[in-house]
């Protein structure tokens, strides 16, 4: 009776460590992290979801269109070198890799701030929805961090002055009122970083220069 | 007295493997125990129908992710066998290849360093500063830019890829990277030259981090250099509804049919 016995506790003892990885894989599974929300957060987090997901889905249907288009000049036995240039355009432009325009904000900063708070700035501007950005006429890409102390700001290896001017292409509405809604980002700002001035100005047409950085990986290898 | 491998072997088989399972079982509950940090400050009752939403659109947002990725390589695909034999074709796709990869629409991987960032295990002090004592937005993106300056040519945080447009925000809980809330442990995956490490470690606007959070906070801060490091591609919108492409001498010429 003694393997029986052994077998009971065996199945429990598995039993329990069954469901013990389950709830840590849980725990670390954003569902989880989720009851621990108060109703507030709750009600953000949904509202930014239901938004961010239509986003996705309005890229979907661009996506669809793409296809079909292709699908289309397949068929026809013609080329499809329009669809492939306006593709290319497309994503050197929101890469970075060529200049573009359109309207926007310009955000002058002055004073004493450093690459920390300057770099909350350009998030808060990319959380607001632009599209493109530079630090005086520097283009950032996904690699550009400004940095150091407030007497000594620079980007991509060149020295910021002070003032600099930060420009964003997008909806100059959204964006300023991303910056200057109350508890915004240039209300804290202005609490951690007294001696700046930051100003926001709805701007027609912004000109914004290709970035000067090689995109092209060097260490890593596409998979494709 | 008889030695430790002795006495095991004496033992019933089953009653070895039982201990061992028990053993798994003892690390598994003090993980679990680790895992509800300071963060687990509300009381947990049952799923509200926010979260219930909530669920449900994170899961719509996975399926849409997938159907970008999937169109994405269909568009790839297609575009590459559209009439190959002429050079011009042949030319624009090699320039679209690249424009794909620098817009971090492809995957890649290479040398690099992993950075796992976890709240500070067991409970905070007091009530008034517990977001002191998890992982804000604001660390992410200290965590990234340090990175970037230290030589990284490709990030991801748990899979979401760090591209122009990405922004790192957080509104007490989760922290909301490009579409997704994301939850600990954060893993900041980087693609770099082979001293990424090195350069990083020299950083003092890094180690003023450790300093502030780390030594501070209890923050955990861990690295790892794995072989080799994959950061996913980008899922999400390339769309540009207000910038316009500027006409250039240099710019590729337009086609007439």
């Amino acid at each position: 009776m003694n393997a029986t016995r052994g077998r009971v506790a065996m199945t429990l003892v598995a039993v329990l460590l069954g469901f013990l990885v389950v709830l840590q894989i849980r725990n670390q599974d954003p569902g989880a992290q989720l009851s621990n929300a108060s109703t507030e957060e709750l009600t953000v987090i949904v509202a930014n979801l239901s938004d961010r997901n239509d986003q996705l889905r309005t890229e979907v249907a661009t996506l669809e269109r793409e296809v079909s288009d292709l699908d289309a000049a397949k068929a026809r036995g013609g080329s499809s070198l329009d669809e492939l240039t306006r593709d290319l355009a497309k994503l050197r432009d929101w890469s970075g890799l060529d200049p573009v325009a359109g309207p926007g904000i310009q955000v002058t900063v002055a004073g004493a701030i450093d690459g920390d708070g300057v770099m909350a700035l350009v998030n808060e501007l990319r959380d607001a929805g632009a599209e493109a950005l530079s630090a005086d006429g520097i283009r950032l890409v996904a690699a550009s961090v400004v940095a150091g102390p407030a007497s000594g700001l620079s980007v991509e290896d060149h020295l910021l002055p002070s003032p600099f001017v930060l420009e964003a292409i997008g909806s100059s509405d959204t964006l300023t009122g991303a910056l200057k809604r109350q508890g915004g980002i240039v209300a804290q700002l202005a609490v951690t970083y007294p001696e700046a001035t930051i100003t926001v100005t709805p701007v027609d047409r912004l000109l914004l220069a290709a970035t000067g950085r090689d995109l092209q990986p060097a260490h890593g290898t596409p998979r494709l | 007295m008889t030695s430790l491998p002795a006495r095991i072997r004496a033992l019933p088989s089953w009653q070895v493997t039982l201990g061992v399972a028990l053993l798994a079982l003892g690390f598994l509950i003090a993980a679990q125990l680790r895992a509800e940090g300071p963060r687990v400050r509300y009381t947990t009752q049952e799923r509200s129908p926010l979260v219930e939403t909530a669920l449900a659109l994170t899961s719509d947002q996975d399926a849409l992710k997938a159907r970008i990725l999937e169109l994405n390589d269909e568009i790839a695909s297609l575009q590459a066998e559209g009439a190959g034999s002429a050079q011009q074709v042949k030319s624009l796709n090699d320039a679209l290849e690249a424009a794909r990869v620098a817009a971090g629409l492809v995957a890649l991987s290479g040398p690099g360093l992993v950075i796992q960032l976890t709240d500070a295990s067991g409970p905070a002090p007091s009530a008034a500063n517990a977001s002191d004592y998890a992982v804000t937005g604001h660390d992410l993106r200290v965590v990234v830019e340090e990175l970037w300056l230290a030589g990284a040519e490709a990030i991801a945080i748990n899979g979401e890829r760090i591209t122009p447009t990405t922004a790192i925000v957080d509104i007490g809980g989760p922290i909301l990277v490009n579409s997704a809330y994301l939850a600990p442990p954060f893993q900041v995956s980087a693609i770099g030259p082979t001293d990424l490490f090195d350069r990083l470690s020299a950083s003092v606007g890094f180690a003023d981090f450790l300093q502030a959070r780390a030594e501070t906070f209890g923050i955990g801060v861990s690295a790892a250099e794995p072989d080799s490091v994959t950061v996913p591609a980008y899922a999400g919108s390339v769309t540009l509804r207000y910038s316009k492409p500027v006409p250039s001498p240099s710019a590729t010429p337009g086609v007439s049919p």
